[in-house]
């Protein structure tokens, strides 16, 4: 196994937030159904919100309500549920408001890349283990951006930060970020492949016999990819950065990504010490490095770097390079066009103002909320802890385990530790 | 008159080993020697002889005066002279008893044996469970042997001859820990004698040389007192006193020194004793933070000034961009961390790994499952 591999798979993005594309599927929709179950739940034991009762008492209101079906539902039993959102719906959402954070990010901020890119990849996982139903998008889209601002070593104030979205409260953003953090797993380093792609251009750049303006054009146009594409699919849950690196450059030369991907895997079967030496510079003195790789017998080398390895790369990047290929940059104007938004957007957000949490959705009540609950029982939780377990362990199929651990212990104390009386 | 003296009137054992006389059938019947002051061999008083001692052997625990003993065995092995008592004994087999109850005396005996064979201690269990059920089998086994019938002693015998031959590496080695185990505190106990008395004589002196000193003190007074110089001996005296208080302390200290040396010599010793009953801890390593990750490359080699890039020759030269240039972070740093990044996790496909394990391909792993299931169909066919 290569070295580089090995400590590839040693990053919380790759032990945490890497899926199959089935097993990313059945997590949506777990978390789906859980939101769905929860949400029903809470609207039922609770009294409606005053909008509906109003749309009840007054049957006239009722016309008013653009969505007919809804309308017609809730007159005659004030218990009926609401429509909910499908997983497709909630990830066109999530795609939307994506795209929005992105363009916030380089509208208001105008922030570097990998900030941006960071904020844009922890909102996805975050709404990968919870429902857009549960959280509000918009509050969560501004806590992700400055949540990702602080992640990647830049610090803003708070209310500068919120000034610039034309907000004067900042506590929602306060609000906001642990429970991001919950959702994110605390994992909070994002690999990017922009440092990537530079590495790739300055290998090649040290073949002799590429033109320059073609690395260039290249490298702009990978990059224009890389800051768009991968962010709106989900590349970066099935793919490592080199991969998708490689696919962006692929997108925009395929003949140097090829030859890159040519170059490195270059090892042919029968194992020869010096075969291997094709690389710029071999008669260099480099420390450590090549002494440890020309010890490793041929297998091995034929494992890290032949051709067999070549064709499953090559896969791969091929594999990747057709989802980029549904996003790419141009496709930007797309998602901000008014008729886009108007037909597709604008009634999954109808259906999910009316299917949202009702406990959930003030992320300020919330955690206002959570704070006195902890502090009814003592400090000793902190939130509530069949929900927590519900939206994370349900769907990573691994329940938290520390709450259950502590009722456990709360439950012994009661007890008369020498038994009943006699 | 016959020498054997009769059983009956001696309440001789009929639980004795070897002893075959039927009848006499309570439990604790070995004569007590603290009333005895006759020899039941010869009849001798105490009244005649007042130096007379008994003496026993532990093949039947009949005893004897030490005239008797010298008189029967000194030609050689001989028949013990109770009636109905048929063992061999040697001269050299007896001993005064140590217990005037002879069957304590001999159940004293019988465990001292059983305890030489059984000599496990409990660090060589893993649980005190199991410890305390070995106990509790050892203690069957010796309750057996000092209180079972004849049958069930020779069994037990057999077993703990059995068990001596089985172990005997286990016993031996047993055996030496718990020796050296005493002698270890032995020798502890003897250094800390040693060292309490050092510190005896140490005050003793140190009082003496303070006695000395008072009366030297006091005699130099007197005389520049006679001299007419007060001041002088005032800072003097002073002066010795506090030098004999900085000895005093400077002797308590090599002492304690001296002692706790010599402890942690001791301490030493008893660890070292503790490994060689434990197995030892495998030698780690030097501490690795990365947990042994190995950081050479071997997808690319990297070598330092050879790669570049138009920006980054940017802030090599550029005036307006050099300032950003701090210590510690050089750009071949960052071409290597590009370079690494590049190739990093290249050989990594989530799919299959997240899917089938890392090294597998979900495709591979499908057609070979269906191979399988191939092949099974066929098996059932046939």
């Amino acid at each position: 196994m290569a070295t580089e591999d090995a400590r590839y798979r040693e990053t919380s993005q790759y032990r945490l937030w890497s899926f199959s594309p089935s097993k990313l599927a059945a997590m949506r929709e777990t978390t789906n159904a859980a939101a769905r179950a929860s949400i029903s739940e809470r609207l039922l034991a609770n009294p409606p919100p005053p909008s509906a009762a109003a749309a009840i008492s007054a049957p006239t209101s009722s016309a008013n309500t653009p969505d007919p079906e809804n309308g017609g539902n809730s007159t005659p039993n004030p218990n009926a549920l609401p429509e909910f959102l499908t997983p497709a719906d909630e990830l066109h959402l999530v795609s939307f408001y994506t795209s929005e954070l992105l363009r916030a990010a380089t509208e208001v901020f105008n922030f570097p890349d990998h900030i941006k890119t960071t904020a844009a990849i922890f909102f996805k996982r975050f709404y990968v283990t919870n429902s857009i139903m549960t959280y509000p998008p918009t509050e969560m889209m501004i806590v992700a951006l400055f949540f990702g601002c602080k992640a990647e070593g830049m610090f803003m104030d708070v209310r500068e930060f919120v000034q610039r979205f034309g907000k004067k409260n900042n506590e929602e953003i306060l609000a906001g970020e642990f429970l991001l953090c919950q959702g994110l797993r605390f994992s909070l380093d994002v690999k990017h492949p922009f440092r990537a792609l530079r590495g790739a251009i300055m290998k090649l750049a040290s073949f002799d016999d590429i033109d320059r303006k073609r690395l260039d054009d290249a490298e702009q146009r990978a990059r224009e990819i890389l800051r768009f594409a991968p962010i709106m699919t989900d590349a970066y849950f099935h793919y490592t950065p080199s991969q998708i690196m490689m696919a962006a450059l692929s997108l925009a030369d395929r003949g140097l990504a090829e030859r890159l991907i040519q170059d490195t895997f270059h090892f042919v079967a029968p194992p020869e010490t010096g075969s291997g030496a094709d690389t710029p510079d071999p008669n260099a003195p480099v420390p450590a490095a090549p002494s440890a790789a020309k010890q490793k017998p041929g297998e091995d080398k034929a494992a890290i770097i032949g051709s067999h390895l070549r064709d499953k790369v090559l896969g791969a990047i091929e594999a990747c390079r057709d989802i980029l290929s549904k996003e790419l940059p141009e496709r930007r104007d797309h998602w901000t066009n008014k008729s886009f938004i108007k037909t597709q957007i604008s009634p999954l957000r109808k259906k999910l103002t009316k299917c949202r949490d009702p406990d959930r959705w003030n992320l300020v009540e919330l955690q206002r909320a959570r704070r006195e609950q902890a502090i009814k029982k003592g400090g000793s939780e902190d939130g509530d802890p069949e929900d927590r377990g519900l939206a994370d362990g349900a769907v990573f199929g691994e329940p938290l385990g520390q709450p259950l651990k502590k009722r456990k212990v709360e439950v012994k104390k009661e007890e008369d530790p020498f038994g009943g009386a006699l | 008159m016959s020498r054997k003296p009769a059983a009956g009137t001696l309440r001789a054992s009929a639980a004795l080993p070897g002893s075959a006389v039927g009848g006499t059938s309570s439990s604790s019947a070995l004569p007590t020697l603290s009333s005895d002051d006759m020899c039941p061999v010869c009849k001798t008083i105490r009244y005649l002889n007042k130096d007379m001692e008994f003496l026993i052997n532990p093949e039947c625990y009949h005893s004897m005066c030490v005239a008797c003993v010298n008189r029967l065995f000194n030609e050689g092995p001989n028949q013990c002279p109770y009636a109905g008592c048929h063992k061999t004994l040697r001269r050299k087999g007896f001993r005064s008893a140590f217990f005037g109850d002879l069957s304590v005396e001999r159940e004293v005996d019988l465990r001292r044996r059983v305890a030489l064979v059984f000599n496990q201690v409990e660090d060589d269990f893993e649980t005190l469970e199991a410890y305390n059920d070995y106990l509790q089998q050892v203690e069957d086994l010796t309750f057996d042997l000092v209180n079972g019938s004849e049958s069930k002693r020779r069994e037990v015998e057999a077993t703990l001859q059995q068990y001596e031959a089985e172990h005997k590496a286990d016993i031996e080695r047993n055996r030496k820990a718990g020796r050296e185990a005493d002698e270890q505190s032995r020798r502890r106990l003897a250094a800390e004698r040693d060292a309490a008395r050092q510190r005896r004589l140490d005050a003793m002196r140190e009082a003496e040389e303070e006695k000395l000193e008072r009366v030297r003190n006091r005699e130099a007074e007197i005389d520049s007192l006679a001299k007419g110089q007060p001041i002088g001996t005032q800072f003097k005296r002073r002066g010795q006193a506090n030098r004999a208080l900085e000895a005093a302390v400077n002797a308590t200290a090599t002492a304690t020194a001296g002692l706790s040396g010599s402890l942690a010599d001791v301490g030493k010793l008893s660890i070292r004793g503790l490994k060689e009953k434990k197995k030892a801890p495998a030698p780690e390593g030097p501490y690795d933070p990365f947990g042994g990750m190995d950081f050479a490359t071997s997808r690319f080699k990297f070598v330092p000034g050879t790669l570049s890039h138009p920006s980054i020759e940017r802030y090599k030269t550029d005036p307006q961009h050099i300032q950003h240039i701090t210590g510690g972070y050089g750009f071949e740093e960052y071409t290597a961390r590009a370079l690494f990044e590049a190739f990093a996790g290249l050989g990594v496909f989530i799919e299959d790994e997240k899917e089938v394990g890392i090294g597998l391909s979900a495709a591979e792993v499908a057609s070979m499952s269906a191979g399988i299931a191939a092949v099974g169909d066929r098996m059932d066919l046939d």
